[in-house]
């Protein structure tokens, strides 16, 4: 059986812990009484020994007592005195039966029986009388056991005096029943007395407190071997045990022998202590019982409650946070059950908060697009529950909100986005209409319940609306808005296809600048395709269907190469060469620009890695964009990048344009002061085309300045051209940085560029950008022009 | 009166030992020595020489007296010829029950106090045991024997047979833990004038 819950595994614990203390005790306690049973019966046998010893003697006392008293009667002495035997024999049969005597005998001084009450006396008596007179001497009188036919008797020898000794009287008493009776009776022993005969192996019971058959059977026990000689034996009689201990009484010369034997029947003696044993094992099993009880009341008090917090759990598992659980105990149990509690609350508002960042604008307070699609999920399974029901969407975005938050400020843009919250708020027409922030300038509103009429009569009154200029922070804003409408059942029937299709037409509206835009198919050609082409750049890569493409960099002064600008090209297995002007700011535009980095980042990383190890240092650089800029995680993006290839950020250049930075300067700036610390170089690209101001230019990190190529390329036919070149050559190293010449295309360009001092340049005049492998071979191949002697003469 | 009587006695005494000395010119006295096995004089043993030729010299028979004291009988031992008739004053103040069971001579005396009326005549030679039916330990042994020439052994163990004529004699000694029915140890005497003897019993002597 397994034992699964925590209850039964706590009361089997308690009960096997209760039944072995128990068990082991009931066994010592066993072992114990059998150990005492069986000394304590020892120590009865032993005084069993002396009081029957002290029995027999004093038995024979008595006898010799009462021969005495015959003996020194004076007519029996004077019937000895003259020899009268027939006197004699009558006197002792006559005394011996007073004292209990069955025999009686006179032995003369000489040795021989003068006289005997028995008419043949035996002639073990005999023996055994004359043996007792003879040891008895010139003493007081003898005393002894002796084994006469089958059975024991206690003979006594006195002497008669008269006054000195003149013949001993003998008398001789069976050890009868009684006298064992008598020591039944003192000592709760069983007592038998058995005899051997001369040359004989097995006893005869003599007589005994045990039945007769018993006896019989204990007699026929006695003559193994074992038994037989003094000390204590066990016995099992009839199936009973006994402990029995032989004191032996006579022993004749001829080899005549008595013994007695006396035993206790162990269980008898045992039997107090089985009461006490019974009283043990009611106690065992009542404690068990107690146990079992006790264990599973405390296992509930603790299960009771686990089960109670697991169900709980399970709840919160499920997202159901509204009930608590509450243990008013003061222990482990209580307090787990108050920190349960406390996590519960915590969770419960943490994941309120969750749920508001998840589901609602920051800025505005609005619903934000996932709450949004799930508001229009709601509204069209609404709709579709009614027979003809509807609902719309309307998709807004301000016009020109990028160059409000440009020239204003990005807080004057939040201020500017709350307002139009709020008005938008105002405007609805309909109960249940929801207005939401989708992100950036982007507002959606949805209709629940509202035909497309009803859709258009809001997006005109929201149109109407926002004619009215915002009065913000005493400037005054005219906004104008484009707005999409698509609707269930016309456009679509699920929140995601009319989210898109309404886009597809506020772009549209946008476009055209006409307001408001119905979705129709028609226009959701061109945004089909972008979205192909979407799918397209993932798909390559996916495929690897781009190429890195390097533009050799070199030392203007020396011809030396120092690096190179990494490029990108799509090479479309149905389309063939792809151009970067072709799908560059299409994924500038949604952000796939960010994964492009990246795959350039670590094929310029590889390279570098590559080249590093055969001995090459070049420098390479990589362009970034606003997006990329923007991106808080770039930096260590990078870093992972090269942390793989084991390549310092030095060995790297990464290029900005004017306009990436200028598009958010702050979080630009963080992110390239980021990355300057970790060691990049960072390069100005395409410098001169944009609207950057030289104080903020002060400010970042930068090492180098790329000037654009517009000025560079017609710099020896364009006096003007050649001047910006050379104020920015100059501008670029008063601020200490490197000045990079871009579109170099002719040794005379190059002349000039090095005599305005321009540290490196790139251009068709080295190298268009190549293949990789391309560039190693050119690389190889690459002979810097020699006309360095030249260029003293060349006049600016 | 008085005065000339006492003076008058010592000169009887004289003539006595002179009567007697005269008397024993003819007859002489032999000291014998009783031994135990282990060499030791024994005191109060019997011993008395019996003529060869049997049957000796009739001495006059005169009484002889066994006395109960402190419940004793006073001598233990006595020996008397034939014919003694032997007194038993009781000198305690109890009574007394003195009887004898042996074969030479058996009788009894039931309780008496002081002495009784008429003496017991030992008339048959042998050992006679006697003792008080009310005072087992009480004991005394007479030896009866036919011949004049008898004594006990002193502390000293020596016994001085006097008055007997020269000839062959049998010393027989006997000694009462020898037991009444054991026969006396005897060996030859030839009395020629005083002498000496020496009997070994095989007893050990029992110190008085």
């Amino acid at each position: 059986m397994r034992l699964y819950r925590l209850e039964s595994k706590i009361v089997a614990l308690f009960i096997i812990l209760i039944v072995v203390v128990q068990l082991a005790g009931f066994v010592a306690i066993r072992t114990a009484i059998d150990r005492n049973a069986r000394s304590a019966i020892s120590e009865e046998l032993i005084i069993g020994e002396r009081v029957f010893t002290r029995l027999l003697d004093q038995n024979a006392q008595k006898l010799t007592q009462g021969a005495r008293l015959l003996a020194s009667d004076f007519g029996f002495r004077q019937a000895i005195g003259t020899d009268d035997r027939d006197t004699i024999a009558s006197v002792l049969a006559n005394h011996g039966a007073r004292i209990g005597a069955t025999m009686g005998m006179l032995v003369g001084t000489d040795g021989l029986i003068h006289a005997s009450t028995l008419e043949y006396p035996d002639t073990d008596l005999q023996r055994s009388s004359l043996e007792l007179v003879r040891k008895a001497g010139n003493g007081n009188g003898a005393a002894e056991s002796a084994v006469v036919g089958d059975n024991l008797f206690q003979i006594v020898a006195v002497p008669i005096k008269a006054p000195v000794t003149i013949a001993w009287v003998v008398m001789g008493f069976p050890v009868d029943r009684d006298l064992v009776n008598d020591m039944r009776a003192l000592s709760q022993l069983q007592v038998s007395i058995l005899v051997r005969q001369r040359g004989s192996a097995g006893w005869t019971a003599d007589v005994s407190t045990l039945p007769k058959a018993e006896a019989q059977m204990m007699a026929k026990e006695a003559s193994s071997p074992q038994m037989g000689q003094a000390g204590a034996t066990d016995l099992q009689i009839d199936g009973n045990q006994y402990r029995a201990r032989v004191l032996p009484l006579a022993r004749a010369s001829n080899g005549q022998e008595a013994v007695a034997v006396l035993q206790r029947s162990v269980s008898e003696a045992v039997a107090p202590y089985q009461r006490l044993q019974l009283i043990l094992l009611s106690i065992t099993v009542l404690g068990v019982l107690g146990a079992a009880v006790a264990s599973a009341v405390m296992a509930r008090r603790i299960t009771s409650p686990l089960r109670d917090l697991a169900t709980v759990a399970k709840r919160l598992g499920e997202g159901d946070y509204s009930e608590g659980l509450y243990i008013r105990r003061q222990d482990e149990i209580g307090r787990l059950g108050a920190a349960f509690e406390t996590m519960r609350s915590e969770i419960a508002s943490r994941e309120l908060k969750i749920s508001r960042l998840a589901y609602q604008d920051q800025l505005t307070g609005l619903p934000n697009r996932v709450q949004f699609g799930d508001l229009l999920r709601e509204a069209i399974g609404q709709a579709q529950a009614l027979p003809g029901g509807s609902c719309h969407i309307l998709m807004m975005d301000l016009d020109r909100f990028q160059q409000v938050n440009d020239v204003l400020g990005h807080s004057f843009g939040d201020d500017l986005l709350r307002q139009v919250a709020a008005r938008l708020a105002a405007q609805l027409l309909y109960p249940g209409a929801k207005v939401a922030r989708l992100g950036g300038d982007e507002f959606a509103i949805l209709l629940p319940g509202v035909d497309l009429d009803g859709a258009l009569d809001q997006a005109a009154h929201i149109l109407r609306a926002l004619e009215q200029p915002l009065s913000l922070q005493e400037q005054t804003v005219d906004l104008g808005a484009g707005i999409g409408v698509a609707g269930y059942p016309a456009h679509g029937d699920s929140s995601e296809v009319l989210l898109s299709r309404a886009e597809v037409a506020m772009y549209t509206a946008k476009r055209k600048g006409n307001g408001v835009t119905i979705y129709d198919p028609a226009i959701d050609q061109s945004s089909q395709e972008s979205l192909s082409l979407l799918s397209e750049l993932r798909r390559a890569l996916e495929r690897d269907e781009f190429m890195l493409y390097l533009q050799p960099k070199l030392d203007l002064a020396t011809g030396a190469v120092v690096g190179g600008e990494a490029l990108v090209r799509w090479v479309h297995p149905e389309k063939g060469f792809i151009g970067p002007d072709n799908f560059i700011p299409f994924a500038e535009t949604t952000g796939f620009i960010r994964m492009l980095t990246i795959w350039m980042m670590e094929k310029v990383a590889g390279l570098s890695a590559r080249l590093q190890a055969q001995g090459l240092r070049l420098k390479f650089s990589v362009n970034l964009s606003t997006r990329d800029l923007l991106d808080q995680e770039l930096p260590t993006a990078f870093g992972a990048i090269l942390e793989r290839h084991r390549l310092t950020p030095a060995a790297l250049c990464l290029e900005i344009t004017e306009s990436a930075i200028m598009d958010d300067p702050a979080r630009a700036q963080s992110t390239l002061d980021r990355l300057a610390a970790m060691g990049f170089a960072l390069s100005i690209d395409d410098f001169g085309t944009g609207y950057s101001s030289l104080a903020y230019l002060k400010r970042l990190p930068v090492d180098e300045l790329k000037i654009d190529k517009s000025f560079v390329m017609k710099m020896a036919q364009d006096q003007d051209d050649a001047k910006i070149v050379r104020s920015t050559v100059d501008l670029g190293h008063n601020l200490g940085l490197r000045v990079v010449a871009e579109g170099v295309e002719s040794e005379e360009v190059w002349f000039l560029l090095r005599q305005m001092g321009c540290d490196q340049g790139q251009g068709y005049f080295m190298g268009k950008p190549m293949p990789v492998e391309r560039f190693l071979e050119w690389l190889q191949q690459w002979r810097a022009p020699e006309m360095l002697d030249q260029s003293e003469n060349v006049a600016i | 009166m008085q005065k000339k009587n006492m003076r008058r006695a010592p000169l009887l005494a004289l003539f006595l030992l002179w009567a007697g000395t005269w008397a024993l010119s003819a007859q002489a006295a032999v000291s014998v020595q009783v031994l135990d096995s282990a060499g030791q004089p024994v005191p109060n043993a019997v011993v008395y020489a019996e003529p060869a030729g049997g049957g000796g010299a009739i001495k006059a028979a005169r009484q002889v007296e066994i006395e109960q004291k402190n419940k004793t009988f006073i001598p233990l031992v006595t020996v008397v010829q034939t014919g003694t008739a032997i007194l038993f004053p009781n000198h305690d103040n109890v009574r007394h029950h003195v009887y004898s069971f042996s074969p030479a001579k058996t009788f009894e005396l039931k309780l008496y106090s002081g002495v009784p009326g008429s003496p017991v005549v030992f008339d048959k030679a042998g050992t006679v045991v006697l003792g008080c039916n009310i005072h087992d330990e009480m004991v005394a042994y007479v030896q009866v024997v036919n011949t004049p020439h008898f004594g006990v052994s002193e502390r000293n163990g020596v016994v001085k047979l006097d008055g007997i004529a020269n000839g062959r004699y049998t010393l027989k000694a006997w000694y009462f833990t020898m037991g009444p029915n054991q026969a006396a140890v005897e060996q030859p005497l030839e009395v020629q004038g005083d002498g000496r003897a020496v009997i070994k019993l095989n007893v050990k002597a029992v110190p008085l």
